[in-house]
């Protein structure tokens, strides 16, 4: 097996303790960022609420909830690829509108 | 009945079991420091008691003393104040301020909060004691007052790891503990069926796991609740609330600060006569129907002074009010909410339950007592899952190792807490720092047990050994207690003072069990059934068909 074999989908399949690994590190530290640029992320378009803390508070309870949710799709989606695509959508999505709303206030 | 695949509920299962077993036995640690810090305060009226018992929430006829003191204070360090009760029920009144250090208009000095904590006796309104320095001075000086306490919360908040870090990792706890749960319930293919399941005949692995899922079973929302709360609250101020600040306010925590828990009143500092503390508790308790526990103001002998008084929950509420008055007339201003905004909103009801649901403390000493139960059968839980782990395994070295390792935590622990009054009596007696002490006695029971558990020619008879020991050490509290200038039951009697009664008979029961335990117990699967049976490198007996 060639090195170019081992980074892709197929070459990931055929070694299970690589496929392991990388399984392990979508549903440890990525689940765990995902989770909190989601919650941070959230808080810029849920609705304020009457007292104006609605949309920061509700991410940072629920933050829990985010990361078990995350955390056991990453393990059990048998697809590992697509488990990384949508994981990576929740970041970029996230971090794309942190990035946005940080640009407009500077 | 929950329909999953073989093979989709045989990837739960180890998911269910890796997440255990990684981090097990800091969750373990966690849940029984939580079990007994669902009773702080009943430990800390236990151990440190007064003459007599304190009232419920602020003494009456304070005021006076009050401001007696608070004139005392230079009022550079009084821009905040707090009247709220320790240990044994002191009323703790504290100033801080800011406290400039040397610089130059190149370099001004860095600013550290500094002050003066006043410890009185709410009863006869006599001051014990006076300490004046920077914060973390003051900080010992309270923690002093509620060590044993403080100690085992200190421990299950964030296993005497500085902040942030601690928070971390107990919320990392947190979350392992959540995903335990959630696939244990994914897991359990007849959930009715499995409450009621012990098969009495069966080997003892087959008991074993009956007995751990029966228990994981009748408490898993419960586990679910406590695992959900305790990482909010682990991550909230650790990670949550400076994230928003960072995203929302673009970085400035003053504005955050406010927007969350309200705007500071416009500044001015003319001197102005302080306001009658008598007369705001009164108001408040005429207000809310529960007399205030804390007082919690700014600016003390300023015109721009406020304060807020806290009162706890009244029947039928799961959260107390906090209003609101000037610090100058006393007069009544407006009611905050309890947690965060300016008015009443969903997010401040949701996140003011997250403290009663994690504490238990919504129905005084009943729902403590109920979650103190459900929080040991979540200890019971979290061993008796790791035990079935890892005798599963113990046809390999590594994994017999480990399960001594397990032994160690889970009887080594109870051990160490019991040791851990030892270390504070004696230190208050022979007057040694108190947290050096607890940590002496804490420390050296934990390498007892380690080399108990470690060095035992079987895992059954280090089991045996260590809760035996823990036993005789706590029938041997009351006795420490009372050796070390504590009062004794003839005393406490007369004054009034159940709480140390009762803690003594709690602690001599709790020793009787451990004893009864270790002389007719039938011990554990891993005592049973192979795994422990020998030294690690001396594989026992195992039944690989049975899953943990």
């Amino acid at each position: 097996m060639t090195t170019a074999d081992h980074i892709t989908a197929a070459g990931i399949r055929q070694r299970p303790r690589l496929r392991a690994w990388t399984r392990g590190v979508l549903a440890g530290p990525l689940a765990f960022v995902a989770s909190s640029i989601l919650m941070a992320g959230a808080a810029l378009y849920l609705p304020e609420g009457a007292a104006g803390i609605d949309n920061l508070v509700f991410p940072v309870v629920l933050f829990p909830l985010i990361w078990a949710v995350l955390f056991l799709y990453a393990l059990l989606d048998r697809r590992l690829l697509r488990a990384y695509v949508v994981i990576g959508l929740v970041l970029a999505s996230h971090g794309g509108l942190i990035a946005a709303h940080l640009g407009s206030v500077a | 009945m929950i329909k999953l695949s073989q093979e989709r509920t045989k990837e739960l299962l180890a998911i269910h079991g890796w997440s255990g077993i990684i981090l097990g036995l800091l969750l373990y640690a966690v849940i029984c420091t939580g079990t007994i810090a669902v009773f702080s305060t009943e430990i800390g009226d236990w151990s440190n008691p007064l003459d007599a018992p304190a009232t419920e929430g602020l003494p009456p006829n304070i005021n006076a003393l009050v401001q007696e003191l608070g004139d005392q204070v230079d009022p550079a360090y009084r821009d905040q104040f707090f009247l709220y009760s320790s240990g044994g029920g002191r009323l703790m009144l504290q100033f801080e301020g800011h406290l400039e250090q040397d610089g130059d208009d190149d370099h001004p000095g860095a600013e550290e909060h500094y002050g003066v904590l006043y410890e009185i006796d709410p009863n006869t309104l006599t001051l014990l004691n006076r300490t004046e320095g920077p914060e973390a001075m003051l900080d010992a000086a309270r923690r002093a007052t509620d060590a044993l306490a403080d100690f085992f919360v200190d421990l299950h908040v964030r296993l005497h790891i500085p902040n942030p870090w601690g928070l971390f990792v107990t919320g990392v706890l947190g979350l392992i503990m959540m995903v335990a749960a959630i696939t244990g319930f994914l897991v359990h293919r007849h959930l009715i069926r499995e409450l009621f399941t012990i098969r009495r005949n069966k080997e003892a692995l087959l008991r074993s796991r009956d007995a751990h899922v029966i228990a994981g079973t009748w408490t898993l929302p419960f586990a679910f609740v406590l695992a959900f709360t305790g990482s909010f609250f682990s991550f909230a101020t650790s990670l949550g609330l400076p994230a928003m600040a960072m995203v929302v306010f673009g970085g400035d925590q003053e504005r955050a600060i406010a927007e969350v828990f309200g705007e500071p009143p416009a500044t001015d500092e003319t001197p102005a006569p302080v306001a009658n503390f008598d007369a705001v508790i009164a108001d408040a308790t005429a207000r809310t129907g529960a007399r205030p526990n804390f007082i919690a103001g700014s600016f003390y002998g300023r015109a721009d002074s406020q304060m807020r008084a806290f009162t706890p929950a009244e029947e039928g509420d799961l959260t107390g009010r906090s209003p609101v008055y000037s610090g100058v007339t006393g007069e009544f201003l407006y009611d905050k909410p309890v947690l965060v905004g300016q008015s009443p909103s969903a997010g401040n009801a949701v996140a003011a339950l997250m403290a009663p649901l994690h504490f238990g403390n919504f129905a005084g000493i009943v729902s403590k007592a109920v979650w103190f139960a459900l929080g040991f059968a979540g200890a019971y839980v979290a061993l008796t899952g790791m035990l079935l782990w890892t005798n599963r395994r113990a046809d390999q070295r590594a994994w017999q190792r480990m399960g001594r390792i397990v032994h160690w935590m889970g009887y080594g622990l109870p051990l160490t807490m019991a040791m851990t009054p030892y270390g504070t009596f004696a230190g208050r007696w022979f007057g040694w720092p108190l947290e050096t002490a607890q940590w002496t006695a804490f420390g050296l029971a934990a390498l007892a047990a380690l080399i108990v558990a470690l060095g035992a020619r079987t895992a059954a008879r280090a089991r045996d050994l260590l809760v035996a020991t823990t036993g005789f050490a706590l029938l041997g509290v009351p006795l420490v207690r009372y050796a070390t200038g504590g009062p004794g039951w003839l005393g406490a009697w007369s004054d009034g003072l159940m709480t140390v009664i009762a803690g003594d008979l709690i602690m001599m029961l709790g020793g009787v069990i451990c004893l009864g335990l270790w002389r007719f117990g039938a011990g554990t699967s891993a005592e049973q059934a192979g795994q422990a049976n020998s030294r690690p490198g001396r594989p026992g007996r195992s039944n690989p068909q049975v899953t943990a």
